[in-house]
């Protein structure tokens, strides 16, 4: 059993990543009055990209972006989808958190040794977003953490389905606003779309991936979009018994998140970095207080 | 095999290679490495005796005692391993510079006496081999001279400031107890007011809290970091930083015992509850400033600082999971930090000792064993999932969590994720990006450099792996402070509270590494091109002109540099300056008239009678 679940949580996660690729493009497309690709579109795409011609710049280059994509297929092993989770007993919460640096990590090293100037300039906001959100979100996952008084996920998502989501519960209200308020800037949709900004830096780390490098690349980012949703749902929305209903409040969550994306302009980077270490850090804060007087 | 043989062996291999480097120099160098080897090889077989015998008993009625137990061998033996391969990393990088018989002769000094420090049985005998290690340690630090003169002069002052407040802390023992010798005070100490046991934290842990870098003491360690030879970095950062985390655990865990020493103070203002803030402020602080170095060894020295603070957040709240963490921490530092300093040595060795991270670039190219050190150097120090220090900053993590200390737990948490700022732009400004003109026909390192980087690299990946190896003999140095014992399995800790399993991790990034790798090769083969051949948007990038690597973090720099600066550092600098003003003023007195000095005399007895007659304090 745990073996075929090994196997299916990444399947499962891949073609829902995808999806969600194309139902952006397609949902995009209907905001600005545009017909839109096919929904099957990112598919197509990464299937003609392997058979296209790509160049390196070195060893880095090419085990970055593996080592990037190898990283997000395990994490995605950690993360419960309704009853599947098939590594629940090792680590928990924390290698979670660690797992899920590791990705933006070998993007870097791997745009790093590019010697791109746009590359640059990409891993270089990625990395300072990256600090920017973390703050809040670590201070969000303390919250939960110290008031479950667990550090497994699993018995996180247990917990809440035996009583409320975490959003609605009162201890943690403050924590799921400031999660809701930062969680544009995880998934790297606008308006903290910085870190690609195609029109100003050529897809930042990306620039100089062709061919398979730009397929495993994209299946990244659909896995991306997969596991930072993913982490909400468990840690907020109660999780799900089954994967179906799990999925479903999913594509709620990102939906919603594509509205935010088509309604609003690019920030630049210290814009965003005041906004992020500004109001959802306090909001996180005061939600971190309260749990701690609650629990004493 | 007593412990005087080994300490023999340490002291008089340091004293017979200098005396070879004067007879004979082509015999020193390998002189030095197998006396250092040998030292390691004694030490292993060393493992789990317990013993103590006095070897000296003239010095003021005294007995001078080495000792040895788990604590002890824990740390000696990590001090000769990592000594042994610093020894050997110095074999070229030291070969043709001056006054090498003196290095030797130092550094051998410096590990010798280290291991003093841990085996020595009576506190005493502590603070003899401590201030011979603080003396040779002053004198490698100033071996560059120039700049280096500056920062040795800086570590000798502030190590001689510990000393003392050491020594007032030993004299009163010795006032009370009428002995120091540590087996007994450790059984006559605990019964000991409250009062007196803070007084005794205080002294002791001025010394220690300087020798470990902890804010606000850590001024020395940053520039002492810097201008030290990089071969000496390793012993330098390694352990002999660290001697101050064996003080903590010696006075703290073996001397008061965790009973007392544990909740002692008022309120909230318990001796550990200080401590661990203190710990977090360092972790904090000295990751921002890290990230705004330019400079690779400052870089590295302001890490260490911080990292010094997650070992004292782990042994400061005293549960087996912490303490575990906070020793276990203190070993994967040390051997990370040794292989970051070794690779930046052997960047300098080739490219004429440059370590300015914006003059660099691109030299994994040239140099790819130094790049796989560095690399998995920096994976440890960040603490990625099958390195080192990720076990250990697990449990430490883990321990602040469920002890319920949410704020320090997001210090030690945030200090991680801003370490994973300046780690990339290490690695990525030496070894990344792009390869200058003048770098391009840059040699690998020699063999003497990358052997102790390979054996490195593999011990990361084996205490990442299997942490069950170390843990085991940490959990028989927890047990022995009367700690519960943890459940450590070789892959990892088993609790009800969350179970860390490292194999099932390792087996999941292999399986996930293969498939995706195998998807790869399916697809066609990538052609490799020039570094010039980039894509700029159009745009034309002329050859060698810009370096994309300076002021990485620009918008970063510019919110954070204002609050995060080494106001401590530039508070003591200030400090030295009107300490050097006064001192210049009073120095006018001395005019060399002898009417002058009459004068001053006159004046003070006038001063002298004229107190008399209007207070008549005599």
């Amino acid at each position: 059993m745990r073996i075929v679940e090994v196997i299916l949580a990444p399947i499962l996660a891949l073609l829902i990543g995808m999806f969600f690729l194309g139902l952006a493009r397609k949902i995009m497309a209907r905001i600005h009055w545009r017909y839109g690709p096919p929904i099957t579109q990112p598919v197509i795409d990464v299937i003609r990209l392997f058979s296209q011609k790509s160049v390196s710049h070195g060893n880095m280059f090419t085990l970055g972006v593996l080592f990037s994509l190898a990283c997000s297929l395990v994490l995605i092993l950690f993360l419960p989808m309704g009853k599947i989770c098939p590594l629940s007993s090792s680590g928990g919460m924390l290698v979670i958190l660690y797992v899920m640096l590791l990705a933006p990590f070998g993007i870097a090293l791997s745009g790093g040794e590019a010697a791109n100037p746009n590359a640059s300039i990409g891993i270089s906001r990625k990395l300072t977003l990256a600090l920017g959100y973390e703050v809040p979100l670590l201070v969000i996952l303390l919250a939960v953490m110290t008031h479950y008084k667990t550090l497994s996920i699993v018995n996180i998502v247990s917990m809440q389905q035996n009583t409320s989501w975490a959003l609605t519960s009162l201890p943690l209200f403050l924590s799921g606003i400031a999660y809701i308020l930062i969680l544009p800037a995880i998934l790297g949709i606008r308006p903290f779309e910085i870190t690609q900004a195609a029109q100003e830096i050529s897809s930042g780390p990306m620039v100089e991936y062709g061919g398979s490098f730009l397929a495993l690349a994209t299946i990244q980012h659909g896995l991306n979009l997969f596991i930072g949703i993913a982490l909400f749902v468990n840690l907020f929305l109660g999780g799900a018994g089954n994967p179906p209903i799990f999925f479903l409040k999913m594509l709620v969550v990102f939906v919603l998140g594509l509205f935010i994306n088509a309604a609003l302009p690019r920030l630049r980077i210290e814009q965003a970095m005041r906004y992020l270490w500004r109001w959802p850090t306090l909001i996180a804060f005061i939600g971190m207080i309260i749990v701690l007087i609650i629990r004493r | 095999m007593s412990l005087e043989l080994l300490l023999i062996v340490a002291f008089g291999g340091a004293l017979l290679s200098y005396l070879f480097g004067k007879i004979c120099p082509q015999i020193r160098d390998p002189f030095a490495v197998i006396s250092s080897v040998a030292l390691a090889v004694m030490m292993a077989f060393l493992y789990g005796k317990t013993m103590e015998s006095p070897f000296y008993f003239g010095f003021l009625g005294l007995p001078l005692i080495l000792r040895t137990n788990m604590l002890a061998w824990f740390f000696a033996m990590a001090i000769s391993i990592l000594g042994a391969l610093s020894v050997i990393f110095s074999w070229d990088y030291v070969k043709d510079r001056e006054r090498t018989d003196f290095y030797y002769l130092m550094l051998l000094l410096a590990n010798a006496s280290m291991l003093g420090i841990v085996f020595a049985g009576d506190f005493v005998s502590f603070f003899v081999f401590w201030e011979i290690m603080s003396w040779s340690t002053f004198l490698l630090i100033s071996y560059n001279r120039g700049r280096a003169l500056g920062a040795g002069m800086k570590y000798i002052i502030m190590s001689i400031v510990g000393s003392v407040s050491m020594l007032i802390g030993m004299l009163s023992l010795y006032a009370i107890y009428g002995t120091l010798h540590i087996a007994t005070l450790s059984k006559l100490v605990p019964s000991a007011s409250s009062g007196y046991l803070l007084f005794l934290f205080i002294l002791f842990g001025i010394a220690f809290a300087i020798k470990n870098a902890l804010m606000p003491l850590h001024t020395w360690l940053p520039d002492a970091y810097a201008e030290s030879p990089t071969s000496f970095n390793g012993v330098l950062s390694g352990m002999l930083t660290r001697m101050g985390m064996y003080g903590f655990l010696l006075i703290i865990y073996v001397i008061v015992g965790a009973a007392r020493a544990l909740n002692l103070g008022p309120g909230i203002f318990k001796f550990n509850y200080i401590l661990a803030w203190l710990g977090a402020i360092t972790i904090v602080v000295s990751t921002f400033i890290a990230l705004l170095q330019n400079d690779a060894k400052q870089l590295l020295g302001w890490s260490a600082i911080g990292q010094g603070g997650y070992m004292i957040l782990g042994i400061a709240f005293g549960t087996s999971l912490g303490l575990a963490g906070g020793i276990f921490h203190t070993l994967n530092h040390a051997v990370y930090i040794v292989l970051l300093f070794m690779s930046v040595g052997a960047v300098q060795y080739r490219t004429g000792g440059q370590r300015d991270l914006d003059s660099l670039g691109g030299l994994i190219k040239r140099m790819p064993v130094s790049f796989i050190g560095a690399l998995l150097g920096i994976s440890g120090l960040i603490g990625i999932p099958l390195t080192n220090g990720f076990v250990s900053k697990w449990l430490i993590y883990k321990t602040l969590i469920l002890e319920g200390h949410p704020f320090l737990a997001f210090a030690a948490l945030i200090g991680t994720w801003g370490c994973i700022l300046y780690c990339y732009k290490f690695v990525h400004h030496i070894f990344l990006g792009q390869l200058p003109e003048k770098y391009k026909m840059v040699a690998r390192a020699p063999f003497s450099m990358q052997l102790p980087m390979i054996i490195l690299s593999l011990v990361i990946l084996l205490f990442g792996i299997l942490p069950g190896i170390p843990l085991k003999v940490i959990n028989t140095i927890g047990t022995s402070f009367g700690f519960q014992s943890l459940n450590v399995t070789t892959w990892g800790i088993a609790s009800e509270t969350g179970t860390l399993n490292t194999i099932n991790i390792f087996a999941a990034v292999v399986a996930a590494c293969v498939i995706v790798w195998l998807i790869f090769k399916a697809g066609p083969k990538a052609v490799p091109v020039a570094q010039e051949d980039t894509y700029a948007a159009g745009a034309a990038i002329p050859k060698d002109r810009y370096h994309y690597t300076v002021d990485f973090y620009n918008p970063l720099y510019r919110m954070i540099s204002p609050y995060f600066k080494d106001f401590i550092g530039g508070f003591c600098i200030k400090l030295a300056g009107w300490t050097q003003n006064v001192c210049h003023g009073i120095r006018q007195m001395y005019t060399g008239y002898i009417g002058h000095y009459v004068m001053y005399i006159v004046l003070f007895l006038a001063l002298l009678i004229f107190v008399q007659l209007k207070w008549s304090l005599w």
